[in-house]
This record gives C-alpha cells, structure tokens and sequence, in this order.
C-alpha cells in the first residue's frame, strides 16, 4: 500500500526531473494554451509528437503513460463515438439507414483524441511524474509569490500543502499496519453487506484519527518550538537559482506555439469544425 | 499446538514498481512445536515480512506456508481460520485499540470468532491475567493507559483469542528495561502453563538469549543460521559481520576462556555467569584448604 504511486512521482534521472520546477510549471500552462492553438491535421500532428517527445525526454515508461491515460479512457471513447456519428461534412465515407459517417467527422474523433492526451501526457510529463509533490509546492509558492502584495496568503497556503503532502505516506502507512493489526483479530473488510463493511471500518478509523490528532499536536509543538511565525522573513534551505540553461525550453515552446500557428494558416489539410 | 513450515518462499515488496524490494529470499524453514523460537535480525532484514506470512497476511510470490500440514492458501476465503490459529502481535501494538474499554478491546478478536458472550468474558479475563493486566483495568478506556499497559491490552487482544501459535513481532520495542523484563516474564509463563507454540521476533541478543530455546537468524532477507542458542552464539564473528552481537557476559566468558580459565560453554545471562563465577570461587578455595 506504500507504493501506491502518491502524486504519480516517477523517480528516474532525465533532463525533464533535473528541470527547475518554476519553469516546470510556466512550461506546463504554456502547453496547454499551446494544445489548443491547434488547428488542422498538421498541427495535431506536430502537437501528438511533441507529447511523444516529452515522455522520451522524461524516461518514463510507456506502460506507467497508459496507465494513467485509462481513467480518462471512457470520455475519450464516448466523445469519440460522438464526433464520427455527430459531425457532418463534406466526404461521405459510409451511408446506412440513418448512419451518415464523414471522413471530416473521423478527424475530428482524431484531433479530440490527440488533443485530451497531450494535455495528459503534458502535465504528466512535465508536473507530475518528473517533480515531486514537495518541490512543486515549494515552486508553486515562488511562481505565486507576486499574489503576496495583493495579501493572498501565498506561504501559509503553501506551508499547509507541504504538510499534508507530507503526512499523505505516513498515513497511508499507518492505516495499511492498522488494517493489518485488526486482519490479524479476524476483521473482515471485503464481505459482508453494507452495514458490516461500514462497521468494520469503526477500529480502522478511530486508531487512525487518534494518532493523526496526536502526530499534527506534535508537529505544532516542534515548529513552536522552532521559533515558526509564518513566512514573514523565512528564508530556504534549498534555494534554486535560475540557470541560462533554465531558459532554454521557455524559447523552446514559444517557438512550438509559434509553429502551431504557422502549420495552422499555411498548411493546408483539413481542419477541426 | 500446530507446526508451521514454510518452504521455497520468495517475497517482494511493491512488486513490479520502481520501488520493489525482494524482501524474502528462499526460505526455508520449520518451527519447532511446543517451544519459544527466536527471529533475530538487524532492523530491514525481513523479519516482520516473514511474520505476516504466518498468518496468512502476506501472500508470498512463490513457494508455500504450511501449518499441520496444509497450505494456507489452498482455500483463499478460509485464510481467516489461520489468523485466529497463528496469533500475530505486530511492532507497536498499541496503535490497534480503538475500543471505548480495554475490555470491549481484547474482546474484538474473540467476538470476530463469533464465540459466546460468556465463553468471551472468560477468555477476556483469562488473556488479561496472561499479559500481566490488572483486572481494574479492564472498564478504562485504552487511551488512558501507559505505553506499557497499552502493549499489555494488545497483547491480550491475540491470547484471547486462544490461537495455536503466538507470534509477537518485537514486544518490548520502546519499553524501559523493567517493563521488557517483565512483559517477557509473562511470556515466558503464558508458553510454560500453555505449552503452545510461541516465536518472537527481536534484535536484542541478550533478551533472545534469556527467552528462546531456538534461534533463526535473518540477513538481508535470508536465513543466515538456525539452531539452538549454543549452535548460534558460537559463531560470533558471523553475527558481527551480520550487524548483530553476542550478548555482553557472553564475550566476556570468551575473554576469560583466552585467558586459560576453564569456562562451560552457553553463559547468556548475568546469573548465568554469577553461578559460574561463584563455583569457580568455591572450588578456588577448595583448592587452596
Ligand atoms: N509495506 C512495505 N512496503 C515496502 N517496503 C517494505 C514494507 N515493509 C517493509 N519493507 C521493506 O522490506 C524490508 C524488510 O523489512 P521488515 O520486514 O520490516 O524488516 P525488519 O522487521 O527486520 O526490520 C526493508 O527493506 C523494508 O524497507
Ligand atoms: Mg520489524
């Protein structure tokens, strides 16, 4: 149950981990805007291979890619089903009673098809699996900070991710040994009806938020004790520095945006509806 | 009392993930009926995996666990009647009370068995005295107890329900040394009046030494040696090399050995050694009248 992959974090060594989680983010917006500039068959195309160069760059494995794709798998079958049905045209491919398919209607099935998982396997690629949780919050604080003068509490938000980021394994831990310490006095979690279910999980839970109650007074106690009072003058551990090389994929995606919308006027092929 | 043998076991930890461990590697062993036995190893060579094989709370990925004989995983739905048969108390108990009374807790186990409410009270009582819980105890609430009494009343929780084999995955771990001596005090009563079956896992050599009358000794994920006390302990430079010891008066009789004293093999304990001493004292001046 540890291994629950929490966060989807895939420790690998690979350029997109080694990148400045900062950047990591305005990357990823910036793709996502990017995705949908596209237009017509060449930009999908230029859009589906650079997803496919991200999980290359990234090192992670195809299977783990799929895997995350299958929640969303339903919606994309659906809207698929839709579009070929649903969308009308030009080119005639197949006519049967009250079925009309058009070759536009299959493109459009395509392009929502390459669109949905590129922006998947986009954030995937460049949040999730290559930053840890902690990292990107560290980010997402630096990348927030500006919101501070208008009085957003941008820290303490941060501070309260952090931790609960924090906590997630050490409870996912410790209901695993408490699942396993009443499994040992013969607790049944998988049979019964609905009231034995719910019931069998009263000597889970309680344990459960006792400690919890117990670990967040602990915490609360050591940071007092550590002189904690908020952000106000706080300063890192691990300070990142923004690097030349650091520069490097923001001109990248602004030239790939760029050429999203060049393919988009001047090359002709056929085009979303 | 029941035998459990495990054979050609293999386990893994988040198997098929980056973070896979091969936890268990080739083991093979039989624990010995109606005796204490001693799992002993340094901390993350396996010995609580190997425990919650016992019971059925790990599934191995290879190889087999058999209790009397019959493999535990031959019929997956009736895996509950060997919890109840290997008693597993595991690391730090104390976590799995949640009960509004210690006596409603140590009677969860027994009512899982779907046992009577008086065939329950006796047990209750009977599991309490065993793991050295004052009966006044018994109506508080869990929560109001010391670290010790909470280890108490978990430990009761498994002897209530009468199992087979008691298995107690590091008991003392975080007590003061009254409060081990005593908890192991109990235990070694408990397995004397019952005779059952009882392993204990631990890495103090010297609490191992005093309680268990054969040993098993794990090494990242192996069985590195098994056999009594004498066989095990005389094979120091082994344990050192493993990251364990021998007890303290036990190396100390060995440097009394080097120094030409005729000392008997299998001192592990203080009073052991006094004895010693005080018939070598004795006989000193016998030689001397
Ligand atoms: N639930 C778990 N998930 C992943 N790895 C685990 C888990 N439990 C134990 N391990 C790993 O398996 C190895 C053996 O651990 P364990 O059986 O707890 O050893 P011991 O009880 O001897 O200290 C260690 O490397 C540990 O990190
Ligand atoms: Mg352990």
């Amino acid at each position: 149950m540890k291994n629950i992959a929490f966060g989807q974090y895939y420790p690998a060594r690979s350029p997109l981990h080694r990148l400045d989680p900062r950047v990591k983010i305005i990357l990823t917006i910036l793709y996502i805007v990017c995705s949908f500039l596209c237009k017509n068959v060449w930009s999908f195309a230029l859009l589906a291979i650079s997803s496919i160069m991200l999980i290359i760059l990234g090192r992670v494995p195809f299977k783990i890619i799929l895997g995350g794709l299958r929640p969303v798998l339903i919606v994309l079958i659906f809207t698929s089903i839709i579009n070929v049905f649903w969308t009308k045209g030009e080119i005639l491919l197949l006519e049967w009673r009250f079925i009309h398919i058009y070759l536009e209607g299959i493109f459009s099935a395509i392009f929502i098809i390459v669109r949905i998982s590129s922006l998947i396997i986009g954030t995937g690629m460049l949040l999730t699996y290559t930053t840890t949780p902690i990292a990107l919050t560290d980010a997402l604080e630096d990348v927030l900070s500006p919101l501070k003068k208008v009085k957003v509490p941008v820290h303490d938000f941060a501070m309260m991710m952090t931790i609960a980021l924090r906590f997630i394994p050490t409870l996912v831990e410790e209901t695993d040994k408490i699942m396993t310490a009443q499994k040992a006095r013969g607790a049944d979690f998988s049979n019964g009806n609905i009231i034995d279910r719910v019931k069998a999980l009263i000597p889970i839970i309680i344990p459960l938020f006792v400690s919890a109650f117990s670990r967040a007074g602990d915490l609360a106690t050591a940071m007092e004790c550590r002189c904690y009072q908020g952000g106000e003058g706080r300063t890192r551990l691990h300070v990142r520095h923004m690097r030349f090389k650091d520069f490097i994929p923001l001109v990248l995606i602004v030239v790939f945006g760029t050429g999203l919308v060049l393919l988009n006027i001047f090359a002709p092929g056929f085009t979303m509806s | 009392m029941s035998r459990i043998e495990l054979i050609d076991i293999e386990y893994y930890h988040g198997k098929d993930t980056p973070y896979e461990i091969h936890a268990l590697k080739n083991i093979n062993i039989a624990i010995p009926e109606g005796q204490i036995t001693g799992i002993i190893g340094h901390t993350g060579s396996g010995k609580s995996t190997l425990v919650q094989l016992f019971n059925g709370i790990l599934k191995s990925h290879s190889g087999k666990v058999m209790i009397d004989s019959e493999d535990i995983w031959q019929k997956p739905k009736q895996i509950k009647r060997f919890r109840y048969k290997v008693g597993l108390v595991m690391q730090y108990p104390e976590y799995q009370l949640f009960e509004d009374t210690v006596y409603k807790d140590i009677a969860y186990g027994p009512k899982n068995m779907g046992l009577s409410e008086e065939e329950i009270d006796n047990r209750v009582r009977e599991a309490a005295a065993f793991a050295g819980l004052d009966a006044e105890l018994l109506e508080r609430s869990p929560f109001d107890l010391s670290g010790g009494q909470k280890r108490r009343a978990a430990i009761a929780g498994i002897i209530a329900m009468r199992p087979d084999v008691l298995v107690l995955d590091e008991p003392a771990a975080g007590l003061d040394p009254r409060g081990r001596d005593s908890i192991f005090n109990n235990i070694r009563e408990y397995q004397k009046t019952l005779n059952t079956t009882v392993i204990i896992v631990s890495h103090s050599m010297e609490d191992m030494a005093r309680l268990c009358d054969s040993l098993i000794v794990m090494h990242d994920g192996e069985i590195a040696m098994t056999g009594s006390c004498d066989e095990v302990f005389s094979k120091a430079d082994e344990l050192v090399k493993m990251g364990l010891d021998i007890p303290q008066i036990t190396k100390v009789m060995q440097l009394l050995s080097e120094k030409g004293i005729d000392v008997p093999k299998g001192i592990y304990t203080v009073e052991q050694a006094v004895e010693f001493l005080k018939s070598l004292r004795k006989s000193k001046k016998e030689a001397l009248q």
